[in-house]
This record gives structure tokens, C-alpha cells and sequence, in this order.
């Protein structure tokens, strides 16, 4: 890993489960789809998600990384952190991961996907009115 | 598959530094203790397989066209609680 990180290329430190080959991602912010950024892969198979702040999501989302986790991250006490839920989209609902977020330092540019046995959050918050 | 037999307190060692101990046997579960270093992460597999599943739900090749509209209705949310 280089010193100097790629400024928009966050590294995951662990890969995302079910996309082992992946660990490069660019954030993609448009005011347009805000709050929603786009979080995509930069190897094979490239795969690109939808995510938001948790806290958009849910007032008073809260959760707390582990020593192990905060290693990861090399985060230091402060550190701001970025939280993003990926999203699950179905035609014209979706559904927002907020059990297993990743969270990336963005001093450093690098992430992890929270896998706590958490079960204070649903893996598929409804984002949708029903 | 590498099958063991192992008695209570009795451990089995993966790779450098990564110890694996059976610390209590029960009727309905046993109990393990994992030694592993930091940068090793350990996860119960149902979690991991639940994450997994999620994670590959949620990969879309591209944003649906109404995204904007769930976008808009998320800010306006937003500004009624009170948010900057």
C-alpha cells in the first residue's frame, strides 16, 4: 500500500463479501441523487452500488467500531469518519443496508464493511412509502 | 475436509498465529474461542453469508430512472426533521 493514497480511490482493507476480486472503489457525488452517492469498482467485475449516510436514513442511527475495526481504519480519535449503507434498489422501492455499512477513512482513503453480529439494524431498511 | 476430534480445552492451530479452542461443549452448541491476529477477520458464517447476500442484492449496473424522485423525497425528509 503507497503512503500517498490515490485521493479519490478508496481502498477496501477487507473486500465487500461476495465481491472477494474488488477492493478499488471511486465515491461519485452529484447533487442530483443526493443523498445518495454512487460507490463504484474499479476491478473486475466492477460492480457499482447506491449508498447514503445511515443517518440520513434513520435519526439517531447509531453504532460504534470495535478496537479491531478502528485498527483497520488507522482512524484516529478525530478522525470523521464516512458512513454509507449500500442500497438495494426493485423497480420503485429500495431498501438501504443499514446493519453492515462501509465505513471509510477518508484521511487515508481506505474502508471496511462492518460484519458485526449487530442486530439492532436491518440488512434491508425500506427506503420506499409503502 | 480436515476432521478432528478435539476435547474440551483442546485447540487446533491455523496457519501463523491463528489458534482455534474448544471451550465448552454443550447439548445444543459449542462453545469456541478464535485467537487470530487484527488484521484476520473472524465472523460467524450465517452473518457473513446474510452480508453476502445483501451485498450482491444491492449491485446495480445502473440507477433505476426514479432514483431522483426517492432522492428529492429523502432531503425534503430531511429538512422536516430539522436537518441542515
Amino acid at each position: 500500500m503507497s503512503d500517498s493514497p490515490d485521493q479519490n480511490v478508496i481502498l477496501l482493507v477487507d473486500a465487500l463479501p461476495g465481491f472477494e476480486a474488488c477492493r478499488r472503489f471511486v465515491l461519485l457525488a452529484s447533487s442530483e441523487i443526493a443523498p445518495f452517492v454512487r460507490l463504484q469498482g474499479l476491478d473486475d467485475p466492477r460492480p457499482a452500488f447506491l449508498a447514503l449516510d445511515p443517518r440520513t436514513v434513520l435519526d439517531g442511527y447509531r453504532a460504534v467500531l470495535t478496537d479491531v475495526e478502528r485498527q483497520r481504519l488507522d482512524a484516529e480519535a478525530d478522525d470523521s469518519l464516512l458512513w454509507l449503507s449500500l442500497v438495494k434498489i426493485d423497480g420503485e422501492r429500495a431498501w438501504a443496508n443499514l446493519r453492515a455499512p462501509v465505513v471509510v477513512n477518508p484521511r487515508r482513503m481506505i474502508g471496511l464493511q462492518r460484519l458485526e453480529a449487530d442486530d439492532v439494524y436491518a440488512l434491508d431498511h425500506p427506503l420506499h412509502q409503502d | 475436509m480436515l476432521v478432528f476430534t478435539r476435547k474440551r480445552g483442546e485447540a487446533i492451530v491455523i496457519g501463523d498465529g491463528i489458534e482455534i479452542r474448544v471451550l465448552r461443549v454443550g447439548t445444543d452448541g459449542v462453545r469456541l474461542g478464535v485467537t487470530a491476529p487484527a488484521a484476520i477477520p473472524v465472523h460467524r458464517l450465517e452473518i457473513y453469508e446474510a452480508i453476502r447476500a445483501a451485498n450482491l442484492s444491492a449491485a446495480a449496473a445502473r440507477a433505476p430512472e426514479r432514483l431522483s424522485d426517492l432522492a428529492a423525497r429523502l432531503r425534503r425528509q430531511r429538512r422536516a426533521d430539522g436537518e441542515p
